[in-house]
C-alpha cells in the first residue's frame, strides 16, 4: 500500500501528460472530420458521377480496411515508397500524422451519417421551398440543416464515444497517449518498473471524459426537442 | 462491363493520389519548421542518388535521430526529463563527435526496422540484441556490450527449474521477435509470444504463464526482491548474446560509429559511462 500511495502521484502526473495528447487528437479529429465529413457527403451525393464514384470508392476503401492499418500507412508509406519522409521522426510529426488519419476515417463515417440525416428529411420540404423561391442553399441552411442535426445527434453522439476510445490506435505509431503512458510503467520508467495497474488504470481517465461527453451531448439532445 | 472496370481503376488511381496530394498540403501547414527543414533535406537527397552519404546528410540536418524505447539502464528519462542511461550518454556522445545534437524519439518496439527504413529515425540504439532478424533488416554496428536471455518463473517454484532440462515443461511468454523468443524456439520450448517483455512479465504475475524469458540486464533491474516483482526471480541463463547498434543500410554511420566506439574505449570514456550505469561488466573490447 506504501508503494502504491508513493507511485500514484508520479503515475498520475504520466497519464495526465498522456490523457492531454488523446483529449488534443480528439479535438482536432473532431474539429477537422465534421466539415470534411460534410464535404464528402455533398460529394456523394453530387450530381456529376465520377466525383461520385470515386468518394463512394474512398468511403469504402477507408470504412473497408482497418484504422490500425490507415496510421501504418500514412505514417511510414512517405518514407518509405516515396523516400521522403514527410511527418520527421519527432512527436509533433507522429501528432500530425495521426491526426490527418483519423481526421479522413472518421470524416467518411460522418458523410454517411450525414447522408442519412439528409436523405430522412421529406422530399415535400424541398418542394415547398423550391415553390417559395429559395436557392438550394438556402433551403439546406434554413430548412434542413437544423432538422438533420437533431436526427443525426444519436448516432453521432456513438461515433463520438467510439473515437474517444479509438484514439488509443495511434500508440502504434507511437504516438504517447494516455495508454501508452500507463504501459510505460510495465517496461520500467521514472523509476517505477513492473507496475501493471496503471495500464488498467487509465479505463478511468476514458470512463470519466466519455460520462461527461455524454451528459453535454444528452444536454444537447434535449436543447434540440422544442421541434419535432 | 469492360469500360466500367476500366473507368473504376482509374478512378482509383486519380482517388490515389488526391488523396497523396491532400495530406502533403497538410503536412506543409500544420508541421512545425523542424519537419518543414527536414522534408527540404531529404527532398534534396532524394534528387541525388541513392547510396549518399548519410553522415553529411545528418550533418546538413544538425540532428542524429535515435529512435529508443524507455529501458533503464540503457535509455531512461532522468528527474528533468532529460534522456540518460548508457546508450543515451554515448548517442550523445556520438552525435556531438559529428557536430550535430541528438535527438530521442521513443518507438514502437515491433516497427523499428520500419521507423528506420521510412526515415523517421536515423538509429536504433536500445540496448538491441544483434538476432539474426535484426542483422538482416538493418546494418549493425559492432557489439558492445553482453547479455544473456534469462528464464523468470515464481520465487517459490524456483528451486525446481534450475536447468534447461527442467524448464521444458512449463509454458513460456516471450516478446515476439525478440532474442528470448529465438532461444525458447531453439530450446524446443512451449511458448506464446506477447507484446512486449513487460507484458511476459505480467503473463508470469498473473499467472497466465508459467515462465517467461527475458533480458539479464532487465531481469536484474525489475525482478526480485525491492521490485514491482518482488515474487519472481530468475533462474536458467539460455544463451549468452551482444548489444548493437541498427543503421539503415548502406549507411556509412555504421563506420563512423565503429571509429567512435573504438576511440571512445581506448581513452577510458566509454568504460567510464558504463560505469556511471553499472553496465561495465558487459561491455565489450572495441
Amino acid at each position: 500500500m506504501d508503494i502504491f500511495m508513493e507511485q500514484l502521484p508520479i503515475v498520475v502526473h504520466s497519464l495526465n501528460v498522456g490523457f492531454l495528447q488523446t483529449l488534443k487528437l480528439f479535438f482536432v479529429t473532431l474539429i477537422g472530420a465534421l466539415p470534411l465529413g460534410l464535404l464528402i457527403c455533398f460529394g456523394s451525393k453530387s450530381k456529376i458521377t465520377p466525383i461520385r464514384i470515386i468518394l463512394k470508392l474512398f468511403i469504402w476503401i477507408i470504412r473497408g480496411t482497418p484504422l490500425m492499418i490507415q496510421l501504418l500507412i500514412i505514417y511510414y508509406f512517405p518514407g518509405l515508397v516515396l523516400h521522403n519522409p514527410i511527418w520527421g521522426g519527432g512527436e509533433v510529426g507522429r501528432f500530425v500524422a495521426s491526426a490527418v488519419a483519423f481526421i479522413i476515417n472518421y470524416a467518411c463515417y460522418f458523410s454517411e451519417i450525414f447522408r442519412g440525416g439528409i436523405i430522412s428529411i421529406p422530399v415535400g420540404q424541398d418542394e415547398a421551398g423550391k415553390v417559395l423561391g429559395m436557392t438550394r442553399s438556402q433551403i439546406f441552411f434554413k430548412i434542413k440543416l437544423l432538422q438533420m442535426i437533431k436526427r443525426i445527434l444519436p448516432p453521432m453522439s456513438n461515433e463520438i464515444l467510439t473515437l474517444v476510445k479509438d484514439t488509443s490506435l495511434a500508440r502504434i505509431i507511437a504516438l504517447q497517449e494516455v495508454i501508452w503512458a500507463g504501459q510505460a510503467f510495465m517496461k520500467g520508467s521514472q523509476g517505477i518498473s513492473g507496475a501493471i495497474w496503471p495500464l488498467f488504470f487509465t479505463a478511468i481517465y476514458y470512463l470519466i471524459c466519455n460520462g461527461l461527453l455524454t451528459l453535454l451531448l444528452g444536454g444537447l439532445e434535449k436543447k434540440l426537442e422544442y421541434f419535432r | 462491363m469492360r469500360k466500367k472496370i476500366i473507368a473504376s481503376i482509374m478512378a482509383m488511381t486519380l482517388c490515389f493520389s488526391l488523396a497523396a496530394c491532400g495530406s502533403n498540403n497538410v503536412s506543409a501547414d500544420l508541421s512545425d519548421s523542424a519537419s518543414l527543414d527536414e522534408a527540404t533535406t531529404s527532398e534534396s537527397t532524394e534528387s541525388d542518388s541513392e547510396g549518399e552519404s548519410e553522415v553529411a546528410k545528418i550533418q546538413e540536418a544538425g540532428t542524429l535521430v535515435v529512435g529508443i524505447t524507455d529501458f533503464e539502464p540503457m535509455d531512461y528519462k532522468d528527474d528533468e526529463g532529460n534522456w540518460i542511461g548508457f546508450d543515451a550518454d554515448m548517442a550523445n556522445a556520438f552525435a556531438k563527435s559529428l557536430g550535430v545534437e541528438a535527438q530521442f524519439v521513443e518507438i514502437e518496439w515491433d516497427n523499428k526496422a520500419l521507423e528506420l527504413e521510412s526515415g523517421s529515425i536515423d538509429c536504433v540504439w536500445n540496448g538491441m540484441t544483434l538476432t539474426d532478424e535484426v542483422k538482416s533488416a538493418m546494418d549493425c554496428s559492432n557489439a558492445y556490450c553482453n547479455n544473456a536471455q534469462v528464464v523468470i518463473v515464481p520465487k517459490d517454484k524456483a528451486d525446481d527449474y534450475q536447468t534447461v532440462e527442467s524448464v521444458k515443461e512449463l509454458n513460456f511468454a516471450v516478446e515476439v521477435g525478440s532474442a528470448g523468443a529465438s532461444e525458447a524456439e531453439a530450446n524446443g520450448l512451449n511458448y506464446t509470444e506477447v507484446n512486449s517483455q513487460a507484458n511476459a512479465l505480467m503473463e508470469v504475475a498473473a499467472g497466465t504463464s508459467d515462465a517467461a524469458i527475458i533480458d539479464s540486464l532487465m531481469a536484474a533491474a525489475m525482478v526480485g526482491e525491492g521490485t514491482s516483482y518482488a515474487d519472481l526471480t530468475y533462474t536458467v541463463g539460455l544463451n549468452s548474446e551482444e548489444y548493437g547498434v541498427g543503421f539503415r543500410k548502406g549507411s556509412d554511420l555504421v563506420s563512423a560509429l565503429n571509429d567512435f566506439f573504438k576511440a571512445s574505449y581506448d581513452d577510458g570514456t566509454m568504460l567510464k559511462t558504463a560505469e556511471t550505469y553499472g553496465v561495465q561488466a558487459a561491455l565489450i573490447e572495441q
